[in-house]
C-alpha cells in the first residue's frame, strides 16, 4: 500500500466513524461538531484524490456555512447543553434502511461509471479550479444551470414561507 | 534532504510571524488608540512605553486558574479555543510577503485562505454554546448571524479580484495587479475590508461581544490561558485580514525598487491596513443588530454584485 | 458641502487629529499633580499653639480626633502667690480613616493649631496606620504653604493693624 493508500483508508474511517456519531449521539451540538469533522475527512479523502478545488469549496461551504447554520439554528432551539436521552430513535431501523439504500444506489452508480478509472496523482493536477471551471461551464452546463433554478425554487418558497399569509401583525 | 530542511525552515518563520505579528499589532493597538483618545496607554511594562506590555499580559494569563464552568460541556469548552486560533495560522502559511517569499505557494490560494478564516468561526460559536451561559450562548447567535450575513460579501469581493487577474493563486493575483486596479476594484477592496472586520467581531461590528449588554459574549467564561487565545486569534485575524487586503487589492508587494525590497512594502501596506483597523475602531460607535444586517443585505451585497458586473465588463474589454 | 459618508471621514479625521496633539494624561507618580491653593490634604498640627481647649475634637462631625491631657501645676513665682495650673497635652490624634475633610477643625481653632497641607500621599496598607498621633501631625506642619496673598486693597489681617497701632503707640516707626 502507498501512502495516499493509507491515508485515504484512515480519512474514510473517520468519516464513517464520525458519521454514525453524529446519528448516535445523544447531545445535539455534538452532533453537529461531529458532522465538522466528517465533512473535513471528506475534504481530506477530496485532497488526496487530487480535487483541491473542490476540497476547499467542502470547508467553506460546509465547515465555514452550513454547520454555522446548523449552530445557529441550534443555538435558538433550546437544546440543553448537556445530553439528551430522550431523543427520538423510534425511526432508526427505517433510516437505517433508507440510508444502505442509498449506499447501495450511490456505490453501484460509482462503481458503474469509474470502474477501471486510473487517477494519475504525479502528473497534472485534474481537479484544479481551472480544470473544474472548464468541466462544470462546458461539459455539465445543462445540469448546473438546472440545479441553480431547484435552488432559486428552493429560496422562492422559503420567502414564501417566511412571509405567511401577510394578514397576520401590523405588517 | 535540503527540501525537508526548507519545509521545516518555512513553518518555523510562519509560526514565529504568528507569535510575534499579532502581539506587534496588539500593542499598536494599545498605543494608538490611547493617543487618539489623548491617554498614553501603557507606560510601564518593559521601560520604553511599555513595549512589554502584551509579554506581561501574557505571563499574566500563563499564572491564571483554568476554570471551567460546573454545567458547561467540558470537552467542547477546552477545544473551543484551538479551533478558533489554528485557522488562523493555517491561513498565513498560504499568504506570500514576496515574490518566493511564502509558507505554501498553492494554486488556489485565495479559495484556500477565505475557506480556513470561515472555520475560525465555528471555535467561536463552540465556546458559546458549551459554557452554559446566557450571555455567552447570545454572543454565539450574534456570531452566527454575523457570520451568515458577511460571508457573502467577503467571498465575493475575493471573487472580484480573482476574475480581474484570472487566477485564484495569491502570487498570481499580485503579479497581475497594475496600479489602476486600486480604482477599478475600490468598491471591492471596501466591501472586503468591511465584510473582514465584521467577520473578525472587530468594532464597529463587535456586538457579539458587546460588553454593556452581553459582558465578553461568547468568551463570558473563558479565563487565563483560554482567553489569551481567543484574544490572540482576533489579532491573528486581524493580521490575516490586513495582508490579504494588502495582497488582493494594494498590489503586494508592488512599489518603488521591488527587486530589492518588495516583501518590505508587503509588510508596510498590511501595517497600514492593520492600522486602519485600530483607527476605525477608535472612529466609529458600535452598530446595533438590524443596522449591522442592513449594511450587509442592503450595502454590502448589491455593491459587490455591482462590482463583479464592473470587474466582468473590464475583463471582457481587456482580453478583447 | 455634503456628501455621503462625510461624518465617516469627519469621524477618522477627529482622531486622527487627537493622535497627533499631546495627551492631556497626568503622569501622577513620575509628575507630581498641580493642586490649588487650599488645597485639603492632610491636617497638621503646631503642638505649641494647642492649649487643650478640646473644641476640633468638639466640633469634629465624625468624632475622629483623640486628645489625652492632664494639668500640671506651676509654682508661684512670687511668695505667697498662687500656683498656677496648665494643661499639658498628652496626645492628639486624628483618624484619617473616619476623617471626612471637611475643615470646620481648622476653622474653630481659636490658636491656629491646626493647618491643611496639600500632602495627600498618605495611604496604608492597615487601616490603624491611618491614626496619625501628633508627632506625624507635627511633621506635616512642614508642608504646609504659606498663606495665599491677600487681595488687591483687601483690609490688612487684624493681628497685623493691632500690632501696628501698638508700634505707633510707642513711637517707632512702621513699615
Amino acid at each position: 500500500m502507498t501512502v495516499v493508500e493509507v491515508l485515504f483508508l484512515l480519512l474514510g474511517l473517520v468519516a464513517a466513524g464520525s458519521a454514525l456519531l453524529v446519528v448516535t449521539t445523544r447531545t445535539m451540538v455534538h452532533a453537529a461538531l461531529w458532522l465538522v469533522v466528517t465533512l473535513g475527512a471528506v475534504a481530506g479523502i477530496f485532497l488526496l484524490l487530487a480535487a483541491e478545488f473542490v476540497a476547499w469549496v467542502q470547508i467553506l461551504i460546509y465547515v465555514g456555512a452550513v454547520v454555522v447554520l446548523l449552530l445557529f439554528a441550534l443555538m435558538l432551539t433550546k437544546a440543553p447543553t448537556g445530553p439528551q436521552p430522550d431523543l427520538d430513535a423510534r425511526r432508526a431501523l427505517p433510516a437505517v434502511a433508507v440510508a444502505g439504500l442509498v449506499l447501495a444506489v450511490l456505490g453501484t452508480t460509482v462503481v458503474a461509471g469509474f470502474h477501471g478509472v486510473e487517477l494519475d496523482l504525479d502528473g497534472a493536477v485534474v481537479g484544479s479550479a481551472q480544470t473544474t471551471g472548464a468541466t462544470i461551464f462546458q461539459q455539465w452546463v445543462l445540469p448546473f444551470e438546472v440545479l441553480s433554478v431547484l435552488l432559486l425554487a428552493a429560496l422562492v418558497g422559503a420567502i414564501v414561507l417566511s412571509r405567511g399569509t401577510g394578514r397576520r401583525g401590523g405588517e | 534532504m535540503a527540501e525537508l530542511v526548507e519545509v521545516l525552515l518555512r513553518v518555523a518563520v510562519v509560526l514565529l510571524a504568528f507569535l510575534v505579528v499579532p502581539l506587534l499589532v496588539g500593542q499598536v493597538e494599545h498605543k494608538a488608540m490611547a493617543h487618539m483618545q489623548s491617554r498614553v496607554g501603557p507606560m510601564y511594562a518593559g521601560g520604553f512605553h511599555g513595549w512589554a506590555q502584551l509579554v506581561a499580559d501574557g505571563v499574566k494569563f500563563v499564572q491564571k486558574e483554568d476554570v471551567v464552568p460546573a454545567a458547561a460541556d467540558r470537552t467542547v469548552f477546552k477545544m473551543a479555543p484551538a479551533v478558533a486560533l489554528l485557522p488562523y495560522l493555517v491561513a498565513m502559511v498560504a499568504i506570500p510577503i514576496g515574490p518566493g517569499l511564502v509558507g505554501q505557494d498553492l494554486d488556489i490560494g485565495l479559495f484556500f485562505v477565505v475557506a480556513v478564516m470561515g472555520v475560525g468561526v465555528v471555535g467561536t460559536l463552540m465556546g458559546g454554546w458549551s459554557s452554559a451561559n446566557k450571555f455567552s450562548l447570545l454572543g454565539g447567535i450574534r456570531v452566527a448571524a454575523q457570520l451568515m450575513a458577511y460571508e457573502l460579501p467577503f467571498v465575493l469581493a475575493a471573487a472580484s479580484v480573482a476574475m480581474a487577474a484570472g487566477t485564484l493563486s495569491l502570487t498570481g493575483i499580485v503579479e497581475a495587479w497594475n496600479p489602476w486596479w486600486l480604482l477599478w476594484q475600490a468598491p471591492a477592496a471596501l466591501v472586503f475590508f468591511v465584510a473582514g472586520l465584521a467577520e473578525l467581531q472587530r468594532p464597529p461590528f463587535d456586538i457579539p461581544v458587546a460588553d454593556a449588554e452581553l459582558v465578553f459574549g461568547p468568551y463570558t467564561e473563558y479565563g487565563g490561558l483560554r482567553f489569551a487565545l481567543f484574544i490572540l486569534a482576533e489579532y491573528a485575524g486581524i493580521v490575516v485580514l490586513s495582508a490579504l487586503t494588502a495582497v488582493l487589492f494594494l498590489g503586494g508587494w508592488h512599489g518603488p525598487w521591488e527587486d530589492q525590497v518588495g516583501w518590505l512594502w508587503t509588510l508596510a501596506k498590511t501595517g497600514l491596513v492593520a492600522f486602519v483597523v485600530v483607527w476605525v475602531r477608535v472612529a466609529y460607535p458600535r452598530l446595533r443588530e438590524d443596522q449591522l444586517q442592513r449594511l450587509a443585505w442592503q450595502g454590502l451585497v448589491p455593491l459587490v454584485l455591482f462590482q463583479l458586473a464592473v470587474t466582468a465588463i473590464g475583463v471582457v474589454v481587456m482580453s478583447s | 458641502m455634503s456628501f455621503p459618508g462625510k461624518g465617516l471621514l469627519k469621524g477618522l479625521a477627529v482622531t486622527m487629529r487627537t493622535m497627533t496633539k499631546r495627551s492631556v494624561t497626568a503622569h501622577y507618580p513620575d509628575a507630581l499633580p498641580e493642586l490649588p491653593p487650599r488645597s485639603r490634604g492632610v491636617i497638621a498640627l503646631i503642638e505649641e499653639n494647642c492649649t487643650v481647649c478640646m473644641l476640633c475634637a468638639r466640633e469634629c462631625p465624625a468624632w475622629c480626633i483623640y486628645i489625652d491631657s492632664h494639668k500640671d501645676t506651676i509654682p508661684a513665682t512670687t511668695e505667697g502667690g498662687r500656683d498656677k495650673s496648665r494643661n499639658v497635652l498628652d496626645r492628639f490624634a486624628i483618624d484619617f480613616s473616619i476623617c471626612m475633610y471637611c475643615s470646620i477643625c481648622v476653622e474653630v481653632c481659636p490658636f491656629d493649631a491646626l493647618h491643611w497641607s496639600p500632602e495627600f500621599e498618605y495611604a496604608e496598607l492597615d487601616i490603624r496606620e491611618l491614626t496619625h498621633e501628633k508627632e506625624r501631625l507635627r511633621e506635616w506642619m512642614w508642608t504646609v504653604p504659606a498663606p495665599a496673598a491677600l487681595d488687591e486693597g483687601a483690609e490688612p489681617a487684624k493681628e497685623i493693624t493691632t500690632a501696628q497701632k501698638a508700634a505707633e503707640r510707642q513711637g517707632r516707626p512702621t513699615p
